[in-house]
């Protein structure tokens, strides 16, 4: 893997990473009716995958 | 002058271009997507409109009440609420994003004036949208917005007092405000539609979606915002006093904002002349090209004789130009006496770029003053240079 | 593949300044005012000469390949950005019609590297002039002749002239135009 690779996926896995814990912040708040939380831990995740999808693209691991 | 700070304002908007692509892949460029993120907040808007709609109350007594029902005990009610917001502000900023984009760079030219002129109407419909919505919630906000552009439109001679009829839905401030301001958030939001029918009917492959990219960072942050800002309302309106000062949302109100320096009257005859040039733009200078000094090529022409009415140059011209019509007779190459189908260019709607002349495998299409014919001459010319 | 039938392609006959290229440059890409010379050659490439198109999606794909028969040893087009064709997408759907042309080309023993589809905006002409030198050098080293020898048919014995004229396999005037047919009846110019 070359040096873009690398850079990339390292920050792929950051933000894979970062949307598990939202995805546990989504549970946590449904669970203790912190449903703001749940609803920003939300956003986390939607911003995350689109930063994840444009670092595949960038890394060139998808696209044209 | 206006065309020199015209090929300024396009300079500036594509060194814009290059920076972003800087950092964001061509297609990913989210300013060749304008359009589509507006599409995408307009959608989010009408589903959590619908959703805010099914617990609504327009009364007096029962509204900021049911609003607060919504952001209190409905689950997720603030969340949908908060998006519903946000979307809003989105959806403002997209569509003037895509309005600024394509005044700058030239996209409402000659046949292109359509999509500019449903366009504004877009705009104005959606800007109206913004303040109805804000009165809804009939708090303190609400209550001076009514205030506000009821004397606005007060102030119109001759016939400002029905205007302020219409808008309040009596004479005075009656229990029939809010039903008519809620008929006057759905009604003009189901008018955005058939406006972007129109909006569409000379644009062929819409980009009415944005790529995923910006389709999730645009929710996302939405989601985000309603999260860490959530919408709350101001304190419930009274009708013993008026409010005195104004929760500005700058990308909606901004006009109100303006009552504080210009008079009623001034304000409305700002936003007519406003209105008036904006639909003026596209006639504002020489309506031909050759007039503008740009390439006159001529509206494109098909070649009866050898149209085979293979439908290629209908599916490949972006402004809907080109119609297929039955055949009225057989054409005169082999392949176009067998045609059923037969194309026609809508003078109305072309802009001269000749796409249908590169799809057409047929040598069945021409632009009148840069002939096949021309095109090889000047390859023959550089090949001998 | 092509096969090897001569080494790599002398330059175009007059300049010895690299292959004679033509590109076809849309009104509203790369702004080459200060870059190229009014008949279109340009200044840091000088085998190169630009036509100046309303948009790259006018390109009929015959017309690349008409280049290549008359004189020119590669030939690209040059469209606004991907996303940001004024026109819309004509640039997407030049970008589409020269990949099928490449496939094409393959099929009859043309380069496929000869044409090329890029996209420049307004204020790109230093990557413009890069991407078309690059061009430039990379047909300068391809092999065999532009397009290949025809082969001889009933109508043109190989080493002879054509027969005479009645009843033979010249295809009729009036076919739907093929890049194969026209570039038959420009190879029959002197």
């Amino acid at each position: 893997m070359n040096d873009r690779e690398t850079r990339y996926s390292t920050w792929i896995i950051v933000l894979a990473l970062v949307s598990m814990a939202a995805v546990v912040a989504i549970a946590w708040g449904e669970v203790a009716g912190q449903r703001l939380v749940a609803g920003g831990a939300v956003g986390v995740i939607l911003l995350a995958y689109s930063f994840i999808l444009l670092f595949l693209r960038k890394g060139g691991f998808t696209g044209v | 002058m206006y065309s020199r700070l015209l090929a300024r304002l396009l300079d500036w908007t594509l060194r814009l271009d290059v920076a972003i692509n800087r950092v964001y892949p061509e297609d990913f460029n989210p300013l060749y997507y304008t359009g589509g993120l507006a599409n995408l907040f307009l959608t989010v808007l009408v589903l959590s409109g619908i959703f805010l709609f099914l617990y609504y109350i327009p009364s007096f007594d029962d509204a900021y009440r049911s609003v607060q029902f919504i952001t209190v005990d409905v689950p997720y009610g603030q969340i949908i609420r908060g998006i519903h917001r946000y979307a809003a502000d989105g959806f403002m900023i997209a569509v003037l994003l895509h309005f600024f984009r394509n005044w700058f760079t030239d996209r409402f030219r000659f046949s292109r004036d359509e999509p500019w002129i449903s366009g504004m109407m877009l705009l104005l419909f959606a800007g109206f949208l913004g303040v109805t919505g804000y009165v809804l919630v009939w708090d303190e906000r609400g209550q001076l917005l009514v205030a506000m552009t009821g004397r606005t439109l007060g102030a119109v001679p001759w016939f400002g007092a029905w205007l302020q009829t219409q808008w309040q839905g009596s004479a005075g401030i009656s229990n029939l405000l809010l039903p008519r301001m809620l008929y006057l958030h759905v009604g003009p939001a189901v008018m955005l539609y058939i406006l972007l029918w129109w909006h569409y009917v000379r644009i062929r492959h819409p980009k009415v979606w944005p790529p995923a990219v910006w389709t999730l960072f645009s929710l996302g942050l939405i989601f985000l915002l309603t999260g860490l800002v959530p919408a709350t309302s101001q304190p419930a309106a009274r009708p013993e006093t008026v409010p005195t000062t104004l929760a500005v949302d700058w990308l909606f109100l901004l006009p109100y904002v303006g009552l504080k320096v210009l008079s009623p009257l001034a304000l409305i005859a700002l936003a007519v002349v406003i209105t008036v040039y904006g639909l003026y733009i596209p006639y504002q200078l020489p309506e031909t090209p050759a007039a503008l000094g740009l390439r006159d090529s001529g509206i494109a022409q098909v070649v009866d004789a050898n149209c085979t009415g293979c439908e290629l140059c209908y599916y490949d011209c972006p402004y809907n130009a080109i119609v297929m019509v039955p055949s009225p007779h057989p054409g005169v190459t082999k392949a176009a006496q067998a045609r059923k189908l037969f194309a026609i260019v809508l003078e109305s709607r072309c802009v001269e770029c000749g796409i249908c002349i590169g799809a057409c495998p047929f040598e069945a299409l021409e632009l009148p003053r840069f002939l096949e014919r021309d095109v090889q001459e000047k390859v023959v010319q550089a090949c001998r240079s | 593949m092509p096969e090897l039938e001569r080494p790599a392609a002398a330059p175009a006959p007059g300049t010895g300044r690299g292959p004679k290229i033509v590109g076809f440059l849309c009104d509203f890409a790369v702004d080459v005012s200060a870059i190229a010379a009014p008949d279109g050659t340009m200044r840091d490439v000088p085998n190169v000469t630009l036509i100046k198109v309303p948009c790259s999606g006018f390109i009929r794909p015959a017309w690349l390949e008409f280049a290549l028969r008359n004189g020119a040893q590669g030939t690209f087009v040059c469209g606004c950005p991907l996303g940001d064709c004024f026109n819309r997408f004509g640039n997407n759907l030049i970008g589409d019609r020269v990949t099928q042309l490449r496939r094409r080309f393959e099929r009859q023993k043309i380069h496929p590297d000869r044409i090329a589809a890029i996209y420049f905006g307004l204020h790109d002409q230093e990557a413009f002039v890069g991407a078309v030198k690059a061009f430039s050098d990379h047909v300068a080293e391809l092999p065999g002749p532009v397009v290949p020898a025809p082969r001889p048919t009933a109508a043109r014995p190989a080493g002879g002239r054509a027969t005479g004229g009645a009843g033979q396999a010249t295809p009729p005037a009036d076919t739907p135009s093929a890049p194969g047919s026209a570039g038959q009846t420009a190879q029959e110019e002197p």
